[in-house]
């Protein structure tokens, strides 16, 4: 089987938990002997071939331009880092989650491009839909739109038997790839726009979500959480939703031993710093928390739209020393960050899924999570409090560095239960709805 | 007669590394010795060196008549000895004619007079001990730190033996009808006091290459004809000071050589001395010089001599300032109990002033004059990597 996947992020363009997910899915898929055509946003028009798991981590990579694609084979590259520059991968993409911010010059789409090949009503209607919200000044809008319009070249000229797209910047992609080549689409959700806005958000965004769910064959949730949040905001047929929650596979050169960086209880935040991971109750946790525990250091690892705003709270709050910013870090950093840490917290408005607690537990950190999350549902060696309770976060924080074994025990127990929530799993459904997808897109044409 | 007291700032903080949170404990170095290396080495060929060498041979010119003031501080010669020892030895070679004078200040350039008065203390010793011991030279006026001052600082610097004068900003709201020509007395009428006067300091410091300025170009006969005309409402005999302060850095680096600012320096003294009630002093000579009952002043609130508003907050208005230099002092005490002399050292180059001034927010017309000066991208930056610091001075607090 060969799929035609679309996703915005993939190691080692990565922002986020998207990208880490996709690595992971990937990575057992190939490992199940599923071939995939990876697209992603890159500046020169390629494809990835994947064909065996090692592939993942060597990304090779085929141009669609003939002439550009001799000058890549024969070139040879220092490093792989000097060849992700050749293709065009930035390490650090822009995060698609403050599109107020970013105006740049307008480029509209040509709508009789998009409508030329229509046929129902239905379908035009959806096509209307896309096409009359993909359109707008912003950076992000109009990278979306480069990429739909390449995903047109890789649509016809490739060959697979279905395509999946994950998340709202490649749904218009998956819905052209479907139009053109007649095969079934599934789109994954990974968050909506209502997770990530921590409100009602971008309305663009919201229809595009809605044009590409009703679009698809078949719709993946990350969670039960999120698959009631596209039923109830979204009126999706429930018949064409499937749940697979993510999982984590720790890297085989992970070093897990505890590297401290401070004599006293380190307390980590790990993600971006948006409305919709709650820093903002991370701060209020550590003012609260250093009042009892002045040893205690809380450091905020990420960046974000709301960076700014709570390093400027944290200075008026006087957290003094203790409450520190690292800002973006590699995944080697990530690691560093995670060894020198004892308490692991996830205060998210609303998260779909989760992926960070988990690689936190595999390192044995202990880890308190917002009930208004997916991965809830799949841990049970953890905290969960609603996000919005600060005195119950606070609590158990304190119980948490007051009593050390404790907090050791639950770690121990949170590793052995994250050890078993193996990509291996997931990837095993995602087969399961690829096979049964195509049989009904067989028997139906 | 008028005596211009001109008085040349010299000084270099060592400039913090972009120093992160997984730097913490790994016992990396803390301080960007490269860079503070480069910009030492490109200031002293830029202004230190071949301002030296003009003043020199403009001492030796006016034999004696022509006098200017020096205040360097201990990081500043400290760096001179790392990076340009040529450039200490053309100070050296300045102040043994004996027509230069130096003044005392804080040997870290900070603001311990605000949050720390032993520490002050500790601080202007240091420095007077470090001015005796290179220079062989004994300080008797006294300058804080961006001429930072208050009654309170009278007192302080009183306590110290020797200092008789103190320098500071001319600021008009304290001032009022007041003309900064003339030597006054502090509150308690104990220590002279002498007037930065930015109007005309201000002319040489920032707006001498400005050709937006309606006076550009500033040419040294119109210059001194303003300071002629300073002198018609005296008519009583008393003796004035006209006291032009500035950062030694005007000088090739904030006024390149290309804008003829060492021209201008050069032809300024014999064009002033041509004039019979006209001449060159030393702050030290207040004292003496001051031929009349001079009338006390009172500075209930602190002033400085840094942006429009002459007040601490280039240092002292966000949150991010105040957070990270009360953190700072609270450490002090702990750092001074553990007697760990290597440790105490790297505090205090964490007490210099240019940390916290890079941290300022203002978004103006001051806020460009910080950036210039400024070697991170933002003051989040710099309040992020000097935060990150103190957690690792303390974290070396309980090794």
């Amino acid at each position: 089987m060969k799929i035609l996947m679309f996703t915005w992020e993939f190691p080692p363009l990565i922002s986020g938990g998207l990208g880490m997910a996709c690595y992971g899915m990937v990575k057992a898929l190939l490992n199940l002997g599923i071939k995939i055509d990876l697209v992603l946003p890159t500046r020169e028009e390629v494809y990835f071939p994947l064909r065996d798991v090692a592939d993942v981590d060597t990304l090779p990579a085929v141009f669609l331009d003939p002439k550009k694609q001799s000058t890549f084979e024969t070139r040879t590259f220092l490093n792989s880092s000097e060849r992700m520059d050749f293709i065009g991968i930035n390490e650090r993409p822009e995060s698609y989650f403050q599109l107020a911010e970013i105006r740049r010059y307008a480029v509209s789409l040509k709508k009789e491009y998009w409508l030329s090949e229509t046929v129902s009503i239905e379908e035009h209607d959806l096509w209307q839909q896309m096409t009359k919200n993909l359109i707008g000044e912003e950076d992000l809008i109009r990278k979306v739109q480069e990429y739909t319009l390449r995903a047109e070249r890789m649509a016809r000229m490739l060959d697979y038997d279905m395509i999946h797209a994950h998340d709202w910047l490649t749904y218009p992609a998956g819905m052209l790839a479907r139009k053109l080549s007649s095969k079934p689409l599934v789109v994954h959700i990974h968050a909506t726009e209502f997770d990530r806005a921590g409100g009602p958000g971008d309305e663009r965004i919201h229809k595009i979500e809605h044009a590409g769910m009703t679009y698809a064959d078949k719709v993946i949730a990350v969670s039960q959480y999120t698959a009631q949040m596209i039923m109830s905001r979204y009126r999706i047929d429930t018949g064409k939703i499937s749940i697979v929650h993510n999982a984590f596979t720790i890297p085989e050169d992970a070093v897990l031993s505890k590297e401290r960086i401070f004599k006293g209880p380190v307390i980590l935040f790990l993600g971006r710093i948006t409305l919709q991971k709650g820093p903002d109750y991370f701060l209020d946790m550590a003012q609260r928390v250093l009042q009892t525990h002045p040893d205690a250091r809380f450091i905020m690892a990420g960046t974000g739209d709301m960076s700014r705003k709570l390093l400027r709270r944290s200075a008026s709050l006087r957290l003094k020393n203790r409450f520190l910013f690292t800002g973006f870090l590699n995944r080697k950093q990530v690691e560093s960050v995670l060894r020198a840490s004892d308490i692991y917290v996830l205060p998210s408005v609303s998260e779909p899924f989760g992926i960070s607690p988990l690689e936190a537990m595999a390192y044995g950190i202990t880890s308190i999570i917002s009930k208004q999350s997916g991965v809830a549902e799949v841990i049970k060696h953890a905290f969960k409090i609603d996000f919005w309770d600060v005195d119950l976060w606070v609590e158990t924080i304190n119980h948490l560095i007051e009593h050390q074994d404790y907090r050791a025990k639950m770690g121990i127990e949170g590793m052995r239960e994250v050890n078993k929530i193996q990509w291996d799993e997931a990837a095993e459904k995602i087969r399961q709805i690829y096979t049964s997808t195509l049989a009904d897109y067989i028997r139906n044409h | 007669m008028l005596n211009i007291v001109f008085y040349f700032q010299v000084h270099q903080p060592y400039r913090l590394r972009h120093y992160n949170v997984l730097d913490i404990g790994q016992g990396s170095p803390m301080f960007d010795d490269k860079l503070n290396g480069e910009v030492m080495r490109k200031v002293a060929e830029k202004c230190y060196l071949p301002t030296n060498k003009l003043l020199l041979e403009l001492i030796k010119e006016h034999e004696g008549r022509f006098k200017i003031t020096f205040s360097i501080t201990g990081t500043a010669i400290e760096q001179f000895k790392l990076y340009s020892p040529e450039t200490l030895d053309s100070f050296k070679a300045l102040v043994d004619t004996g027509h230069v004078e130096l003044l005392g200040e804080t040997y870290y350039h900070s603001l311990a007079f605000l949050y720390d008065s032993n520490e002050f203390l500790d601080q202007v010793m240091m420095h007077r001990d470090l001015m005796q011991q290179e220079f062989g030279y004994f300080t008797e006026t006294f300058r804080n730190t961006e001429l930072i001052y208050q009654d309170r600082l009278s007192d302080l610097v009183f306590e110290i033996p020797g200092f008789k004068t103190l320098l500071t900003e001319g600021v008009d709201r304290v001032l009022q009808w007041r003309s900064p020509l003339y030597a006054y007395k502090n509150y308690n009428k104990r220590i002279n006091l002498l007037f930065k006067y930015y109007q005309l300091a201000d002319d040489i410091a920032f707006r001498f290459s400005n050709r937006d300025w309606p006076e550009f170009p500033l040419t040294v006969e119109k210059f001194v004809s303003w300071i002629d005309k300073l002198t018609l409402n005296e008519n009583k005999g008393r003796n004035q000071f006209l006291n032009l302060f500035m950062d030694y850095e005007t000088f090739g680096e904030h006024q390149w050589a290309s804008t003829g600012i060492f021209d201008f320096m050069r032809h300024f003294p014999g064009e002033v001395l041509k004039n019979q009630h006209l001449g060159f002093a030393f702050p030290k000579d207040a004292t003496d010089l001051s031929n009349y009952q001079q009338e006390s002043i009172s500075f209930p609130e602190p002033v400085s001599w840094a942006d429009e508003e002459r007040d601490l907050s280039a240092w002292l208005e966000n949150d991010m300032q105040h957070n990270a230099i009360e953190t700072l002092y609270e450490l002090f005490e702990r750092v001074k109990a553990k007697g760990d002399p290597e440790l105490l050292k790297t505090t205090r180059m964490l007490s210099t002033s240019d940390h916290f001034y890079y941290m300022c927010a203002k978004y103006f017309q001051d806020g460009d004059v910080h950036k210039y000066f400024s070697p991170y991208d933002s003051p989040d930056q710099a309040y992020i990597y000097y935060i990150n610091a103190l957690a690792e001075l303390e974290e070396r607090l309980l090794r």
